[in-house]
């Protein structure tokens, strides 16, 4: 038995890939765990407006950091900074008593949100926007839409591409008449479209089960749904190019779907985070679709609203999507790729 | 001597005859061959000889489990480990230790030609050095009967060469050898063969007898006959009848041709 | 006379510092028969994917039907490559239809042998019909070149003989093949054989002139285990074939030193193959 366990010792030293995910899982966990993982808000960023502004400012619990206190503007603009997400709690002096705007979408703000201002009895009148029950299924199902790309996009992807290696028929391709870009094409083409079958399905079952509204353009969610779906392929891509075996392949895109899942603010605010783990969960792709399924289903907004997570999921879209086509092009034309170096040299 | 080996075994699984009514001796000493395609049943009668699989029916003699010697096809060893844990492993599995190892250890490294490779990963050995490793392990605690699953198969013939000695040395130190192959050139170099095909005993004997046994004979022609008994040596062709030789005529010329034939005669 | 189909010249394939093919030339006519032969790392697999166009050579000159390998001289050959390379989840007819539609060939018939299996996985069919179905792909759009990677590793000898019946077919017709192997019996299916050893091409010719510069004795007696033993603690290199040892490159006086005293018939035998090559490599060594 001494013997047996010394082996297993000894393999598991020599398997980078499980050693990584023995070593970085547990302390991803506990880090995501300890510091991110947090229902409850601390701070909500508010604005107040009307006559008496000034005054609702100075009374509001501490919990509501106050930014713009705004004597002028009006419901309307209330209503439209709302509608833009582009704060999350807004205080209407306009009305008597004064009327509380709260952003429904995001879910554990808007609860903390609307406790706060219940311990305030008659003073305020709460008024949530978007998702007025605070039901979690219509903050979850636009949020969980991206999830559903994410997994098809990366572990299906990469999967099927691995499996064309491993079996030795991806060397087959590379010697058969068809174009590279015949082959990138037809094998990822495939997978984008049963995403995308998959895309409409969880909405159409979203709207009629749960009852999710669906305020905003579809259009613009589809355009938003298929930018997404080219970063998330183009990262499954990349995982087959540099794994080997599908349990590779597979281990990898645990390791990249995992952050994701914790860090994209759809099951902990990412508001609610410490700067630098809502920083790593900044630079996930999963975090800017969230953003975009849930103002688009939720708030109704248009690409005025959200045209910063349409800028940054088409740049690394771009930027994934063409690394992956040219990694996988490498594997398919050496040949045409070497001797295009050997030129430019 | 006691000769091991198995007696009228059949081996059904999922509900078809793996193997049919086979018998199979082996001598201390000698090296059997089993020789047959993909499918003939070779895995499976080696792995019910190592008792891995029970027989349906038939009757199997082997030495005790600990003095068998298994290799299986694809090279039993720890690609994540080097050589030396490779064989420290094993030789922990089976008691050995100290002296004893010592010993076997630098012997069958020196035969299998691993001596300065002792500290790499199995993973990184070429193909034959890898089967070698493996019969080294195979080997290490001195079995009586020496079980290999196309022990050649993928390996390059300096390394297939290697092999075979080291096979040979066991064999010639008294190991019984029951080895599985595809290729007939291997199985001519075996005291005796036993060609399977479809989990039957195609043919079985030495060399020379396998030769004799073949029911017909076969001619080399410059033209094809009867397409169905016609198959080609290089630009020739042989073509088998299944009458018997005119008078002083062999049978037929080598066990290649040999095996074609009873296929052909199985098959008609 | 016609322009090789496949023609090498001093190609050479560097991977850093390490040389994987050295200068090797090779050509393959039109209806001829080369066998590539070789240990594993002789530099075979890298020769041939050089011809593919999978890698390109770091020196020589090599043309694919008389231009450097491209897309349209790959759809000239056909390829079988050791691992077959077939879809297994897809049945035989869709393997056969998808290679059909990568040739732009019209509909390959599913082989005779396969009729049975016509909609089974290629996965689930066994190995020796998988590998009629790869030749089938590979011969299916009427190449003029056909590769063949180690074609019958794993197959019994009857399947063995009709792969290679199909072989000989296509070469009779004019198709021109290069197959790797290192078992003397399909060497001897070859009408010529280049020997690589180390990257670099050290013998050329039919079988009889490889195996022309190796010797052997055929060493028979009694007690053969001993004679072995002998033979091989003297460093001579030896190989058992039935009940009698064969010594290779050696000669009479220095295998009676070895044997000692032991009574021996030794008789001078044709070197196979495998001994030449290994004769080869150790000498390289």
């Amino acid at each position: 038995m001494k013997a047996m366990i010394l082996k297993e010792f000894r393999e598991l030293r020599r398997d980078k890939r499980t050693m990584a995910m023995l070593i970085v899982l547990p302390i991803v966990l506990l880090t995501i765990f300890g510091y991110a993982a947090n229902f409850t808000v601390d701070t909500i960023p508010t604005r107040v407006i009307g006559p008496g502004a000034e005054q609702a400012a100075a009374n509001a619990p501490e919990l509501f950091d106050i930014g713009e206190v705004d004597a002028e503007a009006t419901t309307d603009d209330a209503l439209a900074w709302m509608t833009d997400n582009a704060t999350e709690v807004v205080i209407d002096t306009t009305t008597q008593p004064p009327t509380a705007y709260v952003d429904g979408a995001s879910l554990f703000t808007a609860q903390s949100a609307s406790a706060a201002f219940g311990r305030m009895g008659d003073q305020v009148e709460v008024d949530i926007l978007f998702n007025p029950d605070l039901e979690t299924s219509w903050v979850m199902v636009p949020a969980l839409i991206g999830l559903i790309l994410t997994f098809i996009g990366t572990i299906i992807t990469s999967i099927g591409l691995v499996k064309e290696r491993q079996s030795g028929t991806l060397e087959q391709l590379a010697v058969m008449p068809l174009k590279p870009a015949d082959v990138i094409i037809g094998k990822i083409a495939p997978y984008f479209l049963l995403a995308s079958f998959d895309m409409l399905v969880v909405t159409f079952l979203g709207v009629w089960i749960f009852d999710v509204p669906f305020n905003g353009s579809p259009w613009l969610f589809a355009i938003g749904a298929g930018i997404f779906l080219f970063v998330v392929l183009g990262i499954g891509v990349l995982i087959s190019t540099v794994s080997q075996t599908q349990a590779q392949a597979i281990q990898l895109a645990i390791m990249l779907l995992l952050p994701q899942i914790l860090l994209s603010g759809f099951i902990f605010p990412l508001d609610a985070m410490p700067t630098a783990i809502a920083a790593i969960g900044r630079c996930l792709p999963l975090t800017y679709f969230v953003e975009i399924a849930q103002g688009i289903f939720l708030r109704g907004a248009g690409l005025d609203a959200l045209w910063v997570p349409y800028a940054v999921l088409t740049g690394m879209a771009l930027l994934v999507f063409t690394a992956a086509v040219l990694r996988f092009r490498r594997d398919l034309a050496p040949s045409a790729h070497h001797r295009a170096k050997s030129k430019a040299a | 001597m006691a000769a091991w080996g198995a007696h009228g075994l059949t081996v059904e699984r999922g509900g078809r005859a793996a193997l049919a009514n086979v018998t199979l001796t082996v001598a201390p000493g000698e090296i059997v061959a089993v020789v047959g395609g993909d499918g003939a049943g070779k895995t499976t009668l080696l792995r019910t000889l190592a008792g891995a699989i029970a027989p349906t029916a038939g009757e199997v003699a082997t030495p005790a489990l600990e003095r068998i010697g298994f290799m299986p096809t694809a090279a039993g060893v720890w690609r994540d480990l080097s050589v030396d844990e490779n064989i420290a492993f094993v030789a922990a599995a089976h008691g050995i230790a100290g002296a004893t190892l010592e010993e076997r250890r630098a012997a069958l490294l020196a035969g299998a030609g691993l001596e300065h490779a002792t500290e790499r990963l199995a993973r990184n050995l070429s193909g034959g050095m890898r089967q070698k490793l493996a019969f080294s392990l195979a080997m290490l605690h001195r079995p009586d009967l020496l079980i290999l699953d196309e022990p050649s198969t993928g390996v390059d013939p300096v390394s297939r060469v290697d092999l075979w000695r080291m096979v040979s040395l066991a064999a010639s130190q008294g190991a019984a050898v029951v080895m599985a192959t595809t290729y007939l050139d291997e199985a001519e170099r075996a005291h005796r063969v036993t060609v399977l095909d479809a989990g039957e005993v195609l043919l079985e004997g030495a060399p020379a007898d396998v030769l004799a046994g073949i029911p017909g004979h076969v001619v080399a022609a410059d033209a094809p006959g009867d397409p169905a008994r016609t198959w080609r040596r290089g630009r020739g062709y042989r073509i088998w009848s299944p009458e018997e030789p005119p008078e002083g005529e062999p049978r037929v010329a080598d066990i290649e041709d040999a095996v074609v034939a009873a296929a052909i005669a199985k098959g008609a | 006379m016609a322009e090789p189909l496949i023609h090498a010249q001093d190609v050479t394939r560097r991977f850093g510092d390490f040389t994987a093919v050295d200068g090797v030339s090779i050509s393959v006519a039109a209806g001829e028969i080369v066998g590539l032969l070789g240990a594993n790392g002789a530099g075979k697999t890298t020769l041939i994917r050089m011809i593919l166009g999978l890698l390109p050579p770091s020196d020589g000159a090599l043309a694919l039907f008389g231009a450097p390998p491209s897309r349209e001289g790959r759809a000239r050959l056909g390829y079988v490559p050791q691992g077959l390379g077939l879809w297994d989840d897809l049945t035989v007819a869709e393997n056969l239809a998808f290679v059909d539609q990568a040739f732009g060939s019209r509909a390959t018939a599913v082989p005779d042998a396969l009729a049975g299996s016509r909609d089974g996985l290629v996965g689930g069919i066994g190995l020796g019909r998988q590998r009629q179905l790869a030749f089938a792909a590979a011969l299916g759009h009427g190449p003029e070149l056909l590769v063949l990677d180690e074609p019958t590793s794993g197959v019994d000898p009857l399947s063995r003989a009709r792969l290679w019946d199909t072989v000989h077919e296509s070469a009779e017709q004019g198709v021109g093949v290069l197959v790797t192997t290192h078992y003397m019996q399909e060497a001897e299916q070859c009408d010529r054989l280049v020997l690589m050893s180390q990257g670099r091409a050290v013998g050329e010719g039919q079988l009889a002139d490889i195996v022309a510069g190796t010797t052997a004795l055929a060493v028979r007696t009694e007690r053969w285990q001993d004679a072995f033993e002998a033979l091989d603690r003297a460093g001579v290199l030896v190989m058992l074939s039935g009940t009698h040892v064969r010594a290779v490159d050696a000669d009479e006086v220095r295998v009676r030193a070895a044997l000692g005293g032991l009574a021996a018939e030794v008789e001078p035998v044709g070197a196979t193959l495998e001994e030449a090559m290994v004769a080869r490599e150790r000498s390289a060594g």
